[in-house]
């Protein structure tokens, strides 16, 4: 690797070190400030000097990757590969970039080998960045991934021409991985995934390619192959009764199980939990067992988790095995209700897990687990809310975003006092409140919805937690886009349980400019949307606590109190409605008595939620 | 018998009215009317009825000598009559002819002469203002422009302005002139083989924009094409396409809707086809007046929604015109308020298809279609298959890739790819540039759109696509534009184009001094198969040309700036030569010069013709063929 390559590497670990914000006790809060201002600080530097390694000396090399030395492709090669260590991703969008780039070099030179390899690498980026966005619903890298991994595969057809045995193994692994590019949302992408699958493992078990390319790790290949497979055992979850799918991951699951018990008895590791739920959980489906056995199984699991695991074994036991079982009890009136408690405590289980979790070990799979629980959450009117879940997320996984979340939720409030003072005729609708009376007489209702509004209403970014809290470098254009989902992510989340719904507007509609001319989602309308005072309110909220206290993007400085006035004064009728910036210029002074001891409150809020015993 | 009696016996049985006066006092007066006469005034002299001033002319002494300076007609009841006085002996006889139907017929004449000229003193002022307005802007914009010294965004914007009034000014100047042009009988329809496919897109280009501008709905209304392709005058028909749908435009107000129909009937035995046209608009409308007067020449209705929109009021003039020269028929139905429908119907010969070519060459392959329009896709898919093309439809980027990555892992390829500028998932930009890279850089990705071609080619070639299909679509322009991929196709295209470039047998002499230039036109001219001969300058292009035998040289390419002598003066002696061929011989100017001046300079020094530097292929290739013919094969 370059220098610069080795810099922008070791830049990464110690910001990821810098990010780990745990906080001691309540009683240190000026301490956590001062240490937070102190860690922002380094960081914004780090993500500088970073920012102009990439634009002074990688991204020169990439526009004219054509005519680079083979010196300078291999440490290319060597820097991507340092960016994704194992199942790690320091680095994912901009490892894309360079294979891409590699890509473009290996077609325009016609170099055979290194082509397959880099679609195969190309292709496995895209599925990280994919992994990112499966919350939000969007397929947008799915097509591409299985055109680069089609592609590669595709040189089955030359594979004799291919003298290298690795080559050919990415042909293989490519041929494998095209499952990967279907969701088991739909029966007919079931269909295809198992398609995929089928025709990869046709050509596996082949004993010719075998015979042609000893070296490879056939089993280990096949094996991969039948861990796909049992992937869609969701499918089945979601009610889908195809029996050759049924037949088929039955078989894949009995074959993964098969080969950890002679693993564990050759080697004398412990046995994976993982590989025999989804054995117990295949045998379910196939009308094996019952749902009793397989909850019993499920909680005995469970109880063999270790806390401190944090490989995909572990969060599989802390955190997959407890979204699978409210997704089952959810099916099932009887056992929602007999299993009220276990589920309670797995869901507090959960959180101090989550919170244990140091920032180095944070990866793709824990964010995308974190966020498969909100699909199954399931809410009971004693028991854990998915509202104060959600906090307890926020403030144990990104510290920095509930302060800010609490400091926009409190000048929401303090907006809504205003107008509720000066002009409640703009509250109107609101929460179904048809006269100015009725308006006055639920401003405790009112003035809570805002300040509750403000604090949900940037609950998507849970699933960039990477990008935000853990930012190694100035953005590139691909993670804004990806960004603005966190609005859709939000309001999903948000809409699916009672306990929130109320604020999965503001969430959907709070970065969408007021003139309908600008911000996104482009799709969100203000028309039909009775609350959207509310989203308004938290809207110019978000963006005038932004501005004081960036904690997305620490490289930017924040403004001073009137600075920031006139930023909101600039947007008027814009991006916020100006009924409501005429009230806000007003409020300078309740502002800046505010911001004087907002953030320490925020942050002592903090710490409260950090040491609240569960 | 005195000269009374003698009158009143000589005509008393004359079936025409006559009516005898005699000189009385100085004057004549009435004595005696025939019964023809009495018929039509029972109760007194035919003079009685007669206007004064008619009748003072008959009674005064003196008839005007010869004939008489304008006609006397007077009208009785329904009739009218025409009065020839003329002196018979004594008397003044008065004779009637019945020329009512001459009379309708020359007032007739001479109301249209009136309206005639009082429409072109109309249009002449209003043309007047119509040419002042542009050219106001024009020259306002150029005084502007010229004052902005430092300011190149403020000239580039006056530049704009300029632009446009121009456009206006020229699109006046091309239907004035070719009002005059039809008047005097000096167009001719040209007939050549037209796609319909490509005259439909051409024309939907322009007024889609227009109308959308006017916030107008535009719909397309595609009946049964029994045939695509005919013979006929494209320009002129496009004309008449253009005209109405740029009227309704025009006379629609906003949120109104204009719609074409359109329907090619089957060939009959001689393979004639009738297209029907319609154009509907849900526009003003106009008065059962002016329907009558719509086809005619400088008219327009005096309305004043109509009086705000621009217009000779020729465009109508010329369509029917147009119409009638290609033995059509045009018919217009309209109501105030309530819309116009223009009908056209015009025969035309269809052209043999090539149906057989194509699915000769098509038949069989397979090709993936990547259109999210489910209907168009569906019809595309029975247009092909009709010619025995295998269809894989994909609406979302995800179901093309699969296509594509079970098709690498099949015995069969994709011939081409069919793509619409929307997928269901994906950007199509984004999209067209991975296939691009997958399928390699000979793999046909053909797109469909109904934009102009011209517009989206820079930003589509550079996605990947390798060739245009415009919407709508047409089955021919489809497998054609299909077809031109295939073995075959591009076989034809080659043995056309050689075909084209080949000049066989043909020897030039080419004068350039520049060395590099030189190069370049030997070797656009030596893949035309054309002997070349060359020379520095234009001295030693005389001395060549002298000491060659009569027409030795086909052609003279001359460089104009030469030393020694510049290609002027070597024109004008080879001109003044003696040689038989010296005054035939084409001596083309090979210049940068493209001045007007330039080009006056070499015709008066006797050169034939200029092409341009540096050299266009096409114009290059115009030329020869021009001046040279085809080659031998």
């Amino acid at each position: 690797m370059r220098p610069y390559q080795q810099q922008y590497i070791s830049n990464i670990e110690k910001i990821l070190s810098l990010s780990d914000l745990s906080p001691e006790s309540p009683e240190n809060t000026l301490r956590f400030l001062e240490e937070r201002k102190n860690k922002k600080q380094a960081i914004g530097e780090l993500v500088r000097q970073n920012t102009s390694l990439l634009r002074e000396e990688l991204f020169p090399l990439l526009d004219d990757i054509i005519s680079a030395s083979q010196d300078s492709i291999d440490d290319l090669v060597s820097f991507s590969e340092a960016l994704t260590p194992g199942a790690r991703r320091l680095d994912n969008l901009l490892s894309y970039t360079i294979h891409n780039a590699l890509l473009v070099y290996a077609r325009h030179w016609n170099l055979r080998d290194m082509l397959i390899r880099e679609l195969y690498n190309t292709a496995m980026d895209l599925f990280y960045l994919q992994s990112l966005i499966d919350s939000a619903a969007k397929n947008r890298y799915r097509w591409k991934m299985r055109m680069l991994f089609g592609e590669a595969a595709s040189f089955i057809k030359v594979y004799d021409d291919i003298i290298r045995p690795e080559i050919r193994g990415y042909i293989h692994r490519s041929m494998g991985n095209l499952a990967l590019g279907y969701t088991n949302d739909t029966d007919e992408s079931t269909q295809k995934k198992m398609n995929a699958i089928r025709q990869s493992l046709r050509i596996l078990t082949d004993p010719a390619y075998h015979e042609k390319t000893p070296s490879l790790p056939w089993s280990s290949f096949i094996y991969k192959s039948h861990q796909e497979r049992t992937t869609s055992l969701s499918s089945l979850r979601s009610g889908s009764t195809d029996p050759l799918v049924i037949r088929e991951v039955m078989e894949s699951a009995e074959y993964v199980w098969n080969r950890q018990l002679e693993n564990s008895q050759k080697t004398g590791k412990p046995l994976s939990n993982r590989w025999h739920m989804t054995y117990e959980v295949a045998q379910y489906h196939c009308g094996i067992y019952t749902l009793d056995y397989l909850l019993t199984c499920m909680e005995e699991m469970y109880m063999r988790r270790d806390t401190r695991d944090y490989t995909l074994e572990g969060i599989y036991n802390n955190i997959f095995i407890p979204s699978m079982y409210a997704e089952y009890l959810s099916h099932n009136s009887h056992y929602r209700n007999a299993k009220k408690e276990v589920l309670g405590h797995m869901y507090r289980m959960m959180l101090r897990y989550v919170r244990s979790v140091p920032a180095d070990q944070v990866s793709v799979s824990l964010i995308r687990n974190l966020m498969n629980i909100f699909q199954t959450f399931i809410e009971y009117p004693d028991g854990v809310k998915q509202k104060d879940f959600l906090l307890q997320l926020v403030v144990c996984r990104m510290p920095e975003e509930f302060i800010y979340l609490q400091m926009t939720a409190s000048v929401a409030e303090m907006l809504m006092k205003k107008v509720l003072e000066s002009e409640p005729a703009l509250l109107l609708g609101v929460l179904e409140l048809d006269t100015t009376e009725q308006v006055l007489a639920a401003g405790d209702r009112l003035t809570r919805f805002a300040y509750e509004s403000g604090m949900f209403h940037d609950i998507g970014q849970l699933n960039f937690t990477q990008m935000t809290s853990m930012a190694t470098r100035s953005w590139l254009s691909e993670e804004k886009n990806l960004y603005q989902l966190h609005t859709k992510i939000g309001a999903d989340i948000l809409a699916r349980c009672e306990s929130t719904r109320l604020y999965a507007d503001t969430a959907a509609g709070h970065h969408r400019h007021y003139n309908g001319q600008g911000g996104y989602p482009e799709d969100y309308s203000r028309e039909g949307k009775p609350n959207q005072p509310v989203t308004d309110m938290v809207s110019l909220a978000s963006f005038f606590v932004r501005l004081l206290d960036n904690n997305v993007d620490y490289t930017r400085s924040p403004l001073t109190l009137s600075q920031a006035m006139e930023r909101v004064r600039e947007e008027s009728g814009r991006r916020f409605s100006p009924d409501l910036v005429r009230i806000f210029l007003t409020m300078e002074t309740e502002l800046a008595d505010y911001l004087e001891n907002g953030e320490a409150e925020a942050c002592h809020l903090a710490l409260q939620y950090l040491n609240q015993e569960e | 018998m005195n000269n009374r009696e003698l009158a009143v016996r000589t005509w008393n049985t004359t079936a025409l009215p006559v009516i005898v006066l005699e000189k009385a006092g100085g004057i004549y007066a009435p004595v005696f009317q025939n019964d023809a006469a009495s018929a039509l005034c029972p109760d007194g002299f035919l003079t009685d009825i007669m206007p004064e001033d008619m009748r003072q002319k008959l009674v005064s002494t003196e008839l005007p000598t010869g004939q008489m300076e304008t006609p006397l007609f007077l009208p009785i009841d329904t009739h009218v009559y025409s009065v020839v006085p003329f002196d018979w002996e004594d008397c003044r006889v008065c004779m009637l002819h019945d020329v009512s139907q001459y009379y309708q017929q020359t007032q007739q004449m001479i109301n249209d002469a009136i309206m005639a000229s009082q429409a072109k003193t109309t249009f002449l002022s209003e043309m007047s203002h119509d040419i002042r307005t542009p050219m106001g802007a024009i020259i306002g914009m150029t005084d502007i422009a010229l004052m902005q010294e430092e300011m190149p965004a403020r000239v580039r914007e006056c530049l704009g302005k300029i632009k446009v009034a121009s456009g206006h000014l020229m699109s006046l100047l091309n239907e004035v002139l070719d009002m005059s042009r039809i008047e005097s009988g000096r167009i001719l329809i040209q007939e050549e083989e037209v796609d319909m496919a490509d005259l439909l897109h051409e024309i939907l280009t322009v007024v889609r924009p227009q109308a959308d501008a006017a916030h107008l709905r535009f719909t397309l209304q595609l009946g049964k094409m029994a045939e695509e392709r005919l013979m006929a005058d494209s320009v002129r028909l496009k004309q008449i396409c253009l005209n109405l749908l740029s009227n309704a435009v025009k006379f629609t107000p906003e949120g109104g809707s204009v719609e074409l129909s359109l329907a090619v009937t089957p060939a009959d035995q001689s393979d004639r086809v009738h297209l029907h046209m319609q154009v509907k608009d849900t526009g003003i409308g106009m008065s059962p007046e002016f329907i009558q007067k719509v086809f005619v020449p400088f008219e327009r209705e005096e309305k004043s929604t109509v009086n705000k929109i621009q217009g000779t009021g020729l465009g109508m003039a010329i369509t029917k015109n147009l119409v009638d020269l290609m033995n059509g028929s045009i018919t217009v139905e309209s109501r105030p308020r309530q819309g116009t429908c223009f009908s056209v119907d015009i025969p035309f010969m269809a052209c043999r298809d090539h149906y057989n070519v194509y699915q000769k060459a098509l038949s069989g392959k397979r090709i993936l279609l990547f259109d999210n329009d489910r209907e168009r896709a569906a019809s595309i898919t029975d247009m092909l298959s009709r010619i025995g093309v295998v269809t894989d439809t994909a609406a979302s980027a995800e179901q093309a890739v699969d296509y594509i990555n079970d098709m690498a892992f099949s015995d069969e390829e994709y011939f081409a790819m069919l793509t619409s500028e929307k997928g269901d998932d994906v950007e199509i930009l984004l999209f067209l540039p991975q296939i691009r890279q997958r399928m390699g850089a000979d793999f046909p990705i053909l797109l469909m759109s109904e934009h102009d071609w011209s517009q989206l080619e820079y930003v589509y070639t550079q996605a990947g696509v390798s060739s245009f299909i415009p919407l709508p679509l047409f089955s021919t322009r489809l497998s054609a534009g299909l077809y031109a991929f295939s073995p075959e196709g591009k076989r034809e295209a080659r043995e056309e184009k050689e075909q084209n470039l080949n000049f066989r047998g043909k020897r030039i002499l080419l004068a350039e001094d520049n060395a590099i230039n030189r190069e370049i036109a030997l070797e656009l001219l030596g893949m035309m198969n054309l002997q070349i001969d060359t020379v520095e300058n234009g001295q030693l292009a005389v001395e060549r040309f002298r000491d060659t035998s009569p027409d030795y040289y086909d052609m003279i390419l001359m460089d104009i700036q030469m030393p020694v002598m510049n290609g002027l003066e070597a024109t004008r002696t080879i001109r003044s030569l003696p040689c038989s061929d010296a005054q035939d011989i084409p001596i083309v100017a090979m210049t940068a010069n493209a001045f007007v001046e330039d080009v006056k300079n070499s015709l008066e020094a006797g050169m034939n013709a200029h092409i341009a530097k540096p050299l266009d292929m096409n114009q290059v290739h115009a030329t020869l063929e021009m001046f040279l013919g085809r080659g031998r094969p």
